[in-house]
Formats: structure tokens, sequence, C-alpha cells
């Protein structure tokens, strides 16, 4: 008797989100199959790869991890050009200099350098606020109104401040983050009351990506959950996009601060496990390591 | 079914107060108000009852019995609380709860034969609650068999499987359904109670009721004798009397999984199948599960 594969037939589909505009816009998402489950089904957007831009020079990196941008690090533009250089798809820029615990730069000047990013690059742009919930309504917004029509992908938007900016982010044509603390009730939940006024395939869940040996299980069980309930089970509030902004979370484990090959190591698992978890953005902070999940994403390793 | 009110519980702190100043009369309202509302049992919770055990116990069963002539269930993991309630109580009361912890099989369960009651018994073990059906019901049925060891018959016995939030885990929600269809087979004769509010611990204060009383239905039909729960609230009471039928039906029929119209219902009956569905594990828990 010949060997018939047992395959599965999904009732629920991700949703696709576009970012960007024009030629620059990328699709995420859209695959009606768990990840990686090429057998099953056509996944016609592969995980999409960001590198890290931020809006002010480093004050923690370490040596190696400031390395390949060494000449760029006081210069956005510049560094996120570096970063496509690299082989990225897009850019995720990081606004730490409006973190009120820090330079609590005010938010027109952050978004005068997001659009200035935007404009420089040819592929979308991921734009990440400080992650205060307060001041994150202000830089956001702001950053929404000055970058019209960029169709940047931004947030956090959280259960605390979803209003104001997901409302910015809807008038002036962006696409949203909805981030929730490592709790899947707290994802529906947000994506539940995000729904009532915001499109779904304009929304890209961050479950929060804890790194390797600091909770990464947690990480990666939401992510399978998720992608379960939504492709396999069809809960519409449950199948937009996920992104894993991991490489910062890596960076800060005092096994990445040890020595090179450890960080770079740290980053690489993290991020191959919740690829395979689901995550269809990655962030990563290491170009070695975008290189890397290249070849794993395109079947090479 | 029969139901036990939850009310007068230590960790309220009206009742807290009371009992620190010894009066009366919030535990009294309390045991009044239950009794109007259609009670069958009043649930005097002690927690663990670390200070005058004894004298505290004795107090509060008095003070019950003065102004209600329901009988008492005795709640308290304090085996020395728990003997001093159990020789207070004029009517025969109910023993809640001894559990398969060594020390509850050893201090707690020999009570119940002592003193004649009918005694609730948890699956919880010297290990925690245990995580799935089938070791619930290895520990249920190992201390069932030490009981009837002692002498107290499974008509006695009301079999508790812990009911945990719904918001901290779903699947030992539907569980616990199950578990209560099976318990007869097993163990002909036990009768059975859950500590009905403990699913909707977590939620919003504004939903809990809808959730308690939805998985009050569920588990009803598959047979549980009796709950402890907020008797306070007039429809759960309702729905108990069988005075809401289209409500039982339409829940029935969500656990069935026939089709339910959505857009034929009001927006109540709406609420009760969304409900059932969270509760039966086939879609996801979130606060925010009465609105999509």
């Amino acid at each position: 008797m010949d060997y018939k594969a047992p395959l599965e037939t999904y009732s629920g589909k991700v949703a696709e989100v576009v970012i960007g505009k024009g030629e620059k816009a990328l699709k995420i998402g859209g695959e009606s199959v768990l990840p990686f489950h090429f057998f099953e089904g056509k996944i016609e957007n592969g995980p999409r790869l960001a590198l890290e831009v931020l809006d002010a020079a480093p004050t923690n990196w370490t040596e190696w991890e400031c390395r390949p941008y060494k000449d760029v690090l006081s210069d956005p533009v510049a560094w996120a050009k570096k970063c496509l250089d690299f082989g990225a798809d897009l850019v995720c820029l990081r606004l730490v200099s409006t973190d009120p615990a820090g330079a609590n730069a005010p938010a027109d000047k952050a978004a005068a350098v997001v659009k200035q990013v935007a404009s420089a690059i040819n592929r979308p742009l991921i734009v990440y606020g400080s992650g205060d919930e307060t001041k994150d309504i202000e830089v956001l917004t702001k950053v929404a109104e000055v970058c019209a029509g960029e169709n940047l992908l931004m947030g956090p938007v959280a259960k605390e401040n979803y209003e104001p900016i997901s409302k910015a982010a809807l008038d002036h044509g962006h696409c949203i983050i909805a981030q929730s603390p490592l709790d899947i009730n707290l994802e529906k939940e947000l994506n539940v009351k995000l729904l009532k006024t915001f499109p779904s395939e304009r929304i890209v869940i961050d479950p929060l990506s804890s790194a390797l040996g600091y909770g990464m299980e947690y990480s990666f069980t939401i992510m399978e959950r998720t992608k379960h309930i939504g492709v396999m089970f069809g809960d519409n509030t449950m199948q937009m996009p996920i992104i894993a902004d991991l490489g910062s979370e890596c960076a800060r484990t005092k096994q990445a601060k040890e020595n090179e090959k450890q960080g770079l190591l740290w980053e690489g698992i993290t991020a191959i496990s919740l690829l395979l978890a689901g995550a269809n953005v990655l962030v990563l902070r290491q170009p070695e390591n975008c290189k890397l999940m290249r070849e794993v994403i395109e079947g090479k390793i | 079914m029969v139901l036990i009110g939850e009310s007068i519980h230590i960790i309220s702190k009206d009742v807290n107060d009371a009992v620190k100043e010894r009066n009366p009369k919030v535990i009294q309202d309390l045991a009044k108000a239950q009794t109007a509302a259609g009670a069958d049992y009043i649930d005097l919770n002690l927690g663990p009852a670390k200070r005058d055990p004894e004298e505290v116990t004795q107090w509060l069963v008095d003070a019950i019995q003065g102004v209600s002539d329901l009988p008492i269930s005795v709640d308290t993991l304090n085996p020395v609380a728990m003997e001093a309630g159990l020789k207070a109580c004029k009517k025969r009361p109910l023993l809640n709860s001894a559990s398969g912890r060594t020390d509850s099989k050893e201090l707690v369960l020999p009570l119940a034969k002592k003193y004649n009651t009918d005694v609730v018994i948890s699956v919880l073990t010297d290990k925690g609650c245990p995580p799935d059906i089938d070791s619930r019901i290895e520990s249920i049925m190992e201390t069932i068999a030490l009981a009837n060891e002692l002498g107290i018959p499974n008509e006695d016995i009301w079999v508790d499987p812990i009911i945990l939030p719904v918001s901290a885990d779903q699947k030992q929600v539907a569980d616990a359904v199950e578990f209560i269809g099976m318990l007869q087979d097993l163990m002909p004769g036990v009768k059975s109670t859950v500590g009905l509010s403990n699913v909707s611990n977590g939620t919003p204060d504004e939903f809990r009721g809808i959730l308690n009383r939805t998985y009050m239905t569920m588990l009803g039909r598959r047979g549980l004798y009796s709950a402890i729960a907020d008797v306070l609230d007039e429809e759960l009471v309702k729905l108990n009397r069988g005075e809401l039928p289209n409500i039982v039906d339409l829940i029935y029929k969500t656990m069935d999984g026939e089709a339910v119209d959505l857009g034929s219902l009001s927006q109540k009956e709406r609420d009760y199948v969304k409900t059932t569905k969270v509760l039966m594990g086939e879609t996801l828990y979130s606060h925010a599960w009465l609105e999509s």
C-alpha cells in the first residue's frame, strides 16, 4: 500500500497586512497553513526580517554590536540604509530618545526623524515608541500625522493607550502593532477592542518576545496558540500576523553581554524558535543573524 | 440543584470586621438575605481561622442560627474550628471540606463520621490540584474508598472537582463539566458540589454573573447536585428553579453544537450563547468575550 501523508486543511487564514506605500509596499502574513507547513499549502509571504535602528546613538550596546554600524550610529538615515545593505527586508526604528526616563525628547523632533528615515529608504518602516504608555500617545500620534500616507507599521499600541493611537493611525493611513503582556487572553481582548474601529488587515500582533532562558517558551507558546486559534479554529479576532521584536531582548541578557559568539547565538536561537512558533516579522539587531535567518527561511540550512 | 449561599466569607472586609468586633448584625443580615433569596444552606467560610478558632466558630454558628433555620455548611481548613462548628450546628451540617491531602484525611474526614454529617470531598491532594480528568478521578476514588472504610456512605459524600477561573485555565473549566458527568458511573450514589463563583474569579465584576449562571446550567445538565453560589443573584436562583426555560434550552443547544442563529436572538440570549462557547473551550476567553 502506498504511503499517503496525513495533510490538514484549515478553516482560518492569517490576514495579509500591507505596509509601506507604492513600490515600497511589503506584504506580511496571509498564510492559511501553520508556520512552515509548505506541504499543506502555499505560503505566499514568508517571514520578513527587520534590523533595528535607534533614533539616538546607543549608550549600552557592546563593542561588537556597534561594530557593523560604527560610522552611522548617530545618523538614523544612514543607519537605516546600512540595514538594507545588510539584506533586511525592512527597518525598525526605535524612538528611544523619547523615553521620559531618558532624554525625553519631544514628539515633533522624533516625528521629524521618522519622516526623514521613511523618505530616505525604499523599504517600509516599522516604528516603535519608547513603550511609555503616556508618552507614546503624544509621540505616535505626532508620527502618524507627520508621516501621513507613508503606511508605517507603528506601535506599541496597548490596552492603556489604544484609542488615541489607533485613531491617529487610521486617520493618517498607517498600520499598528497591538502589544499585550505575554497573555493570550489579554491579546484577544485588545484585538476585540481594536476591531470595533480598526480594520483587521492593518493590525500586527506583538505578544512580547522573551529571550532564550528568560521566558522564550512563553512567547513561543502564545505565538503557537495564536496560530492554532486563528488558522485551525478560525477565530477571526486572532488572525493577525505576528511580530517578534526579539533582538533588543536578547541583547539585554547577561549571556549576550558576556561575549560576542554567545550573543550572536542567543539572538539566533531565539529567532529561529520564534520563527517556528509562527512569527511573520522578526526584529533583529545583528546583521549576521539576518543573513542566517534568510537562509533558514529559504530552506538553505 | 441545592444552593449553598456563599456570602458569609471571612475574606469579605465587612464579615471580617464583624467577627473582630463580635457584632452579629452584618452576619445575620447576610444570613437573612440569603435565606429569603432561596438558599438551601448557608456557607460559613472561616478560611484558616487562626485566632480563637473554637470560640469564633461557635459564635458565628450561633449568630446564623439565631436568624435562619437553614442548615450550615461549615467551611474551614482548620480542624479545630471545623469540629467546634459541627458541634454547634442544630441541623445536620455539611462539612466543607475534606480532601485527598494527608492532613485532611487524618484530621477532618473522621469528623464527618463522628458528627454524622454530609461531607464535601475535593480532588485536592498533597501535590495540589490534579492537572487532568484522569488524575482527578484517581484522587477522588482513593479518598472516597477511605471515607467508605470510615463508615461514610457514598450518599453523604459531595464530590468537589475544584473549579478554576476561566480566565486562568479554560481547558480545566470544560474538563470539570465532563468530570461531573462521569461521577455516577464511577461512584454510584455520590453527590457533588462546586465553588461556582471560582469560574469567574479574575473576570471584571460586571461580567461575573453570566459566567456563573451559564456554568451552573451546564454543570446541572451533567448532574451536578449542588453549588456554593451567589444566591443574591436573582437570575441565578430563577434559572435554578427552572423559571427561565428559554435560556436553559439555548445553553443546551449550544452545548450540543446545534447551529444557533445569533441574529434572531436578544442581546441577553446572545450573551448566554457566547458564554457557553467560552466555557466549553470552543472560543478563546478574553475579558471582552461578550463584545466579539
